[in-house]
């Protein structure tokens, strides 16, 4: 059993989205702008939060930076760059666009509380363009921030074209655990690193 | 009983000698130009009738409209004219400077150059048949006039009102030099201005749509299923204003990104599918061939898969890879009948024969293309 909370300013959506929900998700209350998400949060503790990226009184980083405690999965109709980044830099664990089916945003809810990451298609081909992967730059190291490691660019070139975790698993001949460790690595980098793109993407949207 | 003609509108004519004010008159009145022009330097004599008259129509007839703005070209060097005056005047004012009778001479030295310093800024600036040479000969030529005939006239104890004028002149002297970069300055504001208004008026726009028609349409789709009429319907409604609010009115062009998005958006249309493109890399020009066999895979994939279909397309540095892959029962090229030529030539002839490769592979889950061109950094 996972808790839910909605953040998002459209009623319809929000019903539609609540209807669509797999039944072993628990929608503990819906929100439709950042004072009332806020006010929500303080009163209720779940699992993940299901969070619009354009709120009418702000943006879900807002959110994010307000009530830190859930772990949080972005939605969002818009799936440009700085959206993705933005929100992504502010805390989220994961991003999926408003054409998600029902079934798709339950499986992305549950990964994210499980503690894993949730990578769009669109959301590996921006971080493969952001880390200069596509000019073939290699991480030297593990820990380096700036740079993913080849293993990573692997993963996420074929999230890229399309494949899930599961096929991704067995194209590379590892498993599902090793390959969502992997895309927590590159989440984690695309929070922490100041990689020039990143950081310019991020102070365009007054983020830093 | 009068017989109405149908005349042409009157308006001046953006290729004109001075003003257009005698060709728009003679295109109205269905003379010949020069009838109009002999007319009004005729008239002139009357008194300047002739020249008042043709000031007035300047003023008062609209210029010819254009679609994009091309600018008006004027045949007569009103500033070079004005300029050889001054220049004729400043001799004058040099042999007789001293004498009482300068003053007149100093007044039209310094109109001259002024006119001609307000032509240049005002019609030989965006005269495309005025070169940059042209127009900066008639500025620094009104400035070096006009400060030549004020210090003459100043040296030579003139009397108070000529001591006036020349002073004068020379501050017009250092306000032509400023002016450009004013006049300059102003237009880039106002430019930028509208520019500013224009984008702020359509992110608003934008915003509102994206709130609202762009969250109906995803929601549509969702419920309606990915394969139905009406998602198909609202996707391709979606893309359209996608296109609208994040493209711009940035050209299109030739880029390969945007060849892919178009053939995706027609596919689209056509079956019950949906494509996820992704793009990575910088743009670059579409290459024929490999456009053309994406193109044939994507639609391959459409017709035997349906569903989700992803594209992903990487440009790095000398190589472009775009990858096409369904969730369909797959095909096995092996097993093909050798006149089943869509894939073998469509995709893998075609990018063979461009000095690339064409693969197509099957998963456990679906069917894989892979093509891949190295293209000159």
């Amino acid at each position: 059993m996972t808790t839910v909370v909605i953040v998002d300013d459209h009623s319809i959506f929000r019903s539609g989205l609540r209807a669509d929900l797999a039944p072993d998700l628990t929608v503990l209350g819906e929100a439709s702008s950042v004072a009332t998400a806020l006010a929500l949060l303080a009163t209720v503790t779940p699992e993940v939060v299901l969070l619009d990226v354009h709120l009418p009184d702000g943006t879900g980083a807002d959110v994010i930076a307000g009530a830190p405690g859930p772990r949080y999965l972005a939605l969002s109709v818009s799936d440009s760059a700085e959206d993705v980044v933005g929100v992504i830099r502010a805390g989220a664990r994961g991003y999926i666009t408003k054409g998600s089916s029902g079934a798709d945003v339950s499986a992305a809810v549950r990964a994210v509380a499980g503690g894993d990451a949730v990578f769009s298609p669109r959301l590996a081909g921006f971080v493969l363009d952001a880390f200069g992967a596509v000019a073939g730059e290699k991480a030297a190291s593990d820990e380096e921030l700036d740079r993913l490691s080849a293993r990573e660019q692997e993963v996420m070139r074929l999230i890229a074209r399309g494949y899930a975790y599961k096929e991704v698993a067995s194209e590379l001949f590892i498993s599902i655990k090793t390959v969502e460790t992997h895309v927590s690595a590159v989440l984690r980098k695309l929070q922490l690193s100041s990689r020039h793109e990143l950081t310019a993407w991020a102070l365009e949207r007054k983020l830093l | 009983m009068t017989t109405a003609i149908e005349r042409p509108t009157l308006l001046r004519s953006r290729v004109a000698v001075v003003g257009g004010v005698s060709d728009g008159l003679a295109l109205h009145l269905g003379w010949q130009p020069r009838t109009v022009r002999l007319l009004f330097v005729a008239l002139s004599f009357a008194s300047g009738a002739g020249a008042l008259l043709y000031l007035w129509l300047w003023a008062l007839v609209p210029l010819q409209p254009s679609e994009d703005d091309v600018p008006v070209r004027r045949s007569a060097p009103v500033a070079l004219i004005a300029i050889v005056t001054a220049a004729v005047s400043t001799l004058v004012v040099l042999a007789i400077a001293g004498e009482d009778s300068v003053l007149g001479w100093l007044v039209i030295v310094a109109g001259t150059a002024s006119v001609a310093v307000i032509w240049e800024l005002a019609f030989d600036r965006t005269d495309p048949d005025r070169s940059l040479r042209y127009r900066l000969g008639v500025r620094f030529g009104a400035v070096g006039l006009l400060v030549v005939a004020g210090i003459t006239a100043l040296l030579s104890r003139p009397s108070a009102l000529a001591a006036i004028v020349s002073v004068g002149m020379i501050v017009i002297a250092v306000a032509v030099v400023v002016a450009p970069f004013v006049v300059q300055l102003w237009a880039d504001l106002m430019t930028q201005r509208a520019a500013r208004v224009r984008e702020l008026q359509r992110a608003e726009i934008a915003a509102h749509l994206h709130d609202s028609v762009l969250q109906t349409l995803a929601l549509i789709q969702n419920r309606a299923g990915a394969s139905s009429e009406v998602a198909r319907i609202a996707r391709a409604q979606e893309r359209e204003l996608r296109d609208w609010l994040f493209t711009g009115d940035a050209p299109l062009g030739t880029d390969l990104a945007a060849s892919l998005r178009d053939i995706a958006a027609a596919i689209e249309l056509d079956y019950p599918v949906r494509i996820e493109l992704v793009v990575a890399g910088a743009s670059v020009a579409a290459p024929g061939p490999l456009v053309a066999a994406a193109r044939e895979a994507m639609l391959n994939a459409a017709r035997h898969a349906g569903g989700t279909v992803s594209v992903y397309l990487e440009t790095s540095a000398g190589a472009v890879d775009v990858f096409v892959r369904d969730r369909g029962p797959g095909i096995d090229l092996s097993s093909l009948p050798a006149d089943r030529l869509g894939i073998r030539e469509s995709i893998i002839g075609r990018m063979t024969r461009a000095g690339g490769t064409g693969t197509v592979r099957k998963t456990a889950t679906g069917t894989e293309v892979h093509l891949h061109l190295e293209v000159p950094a």
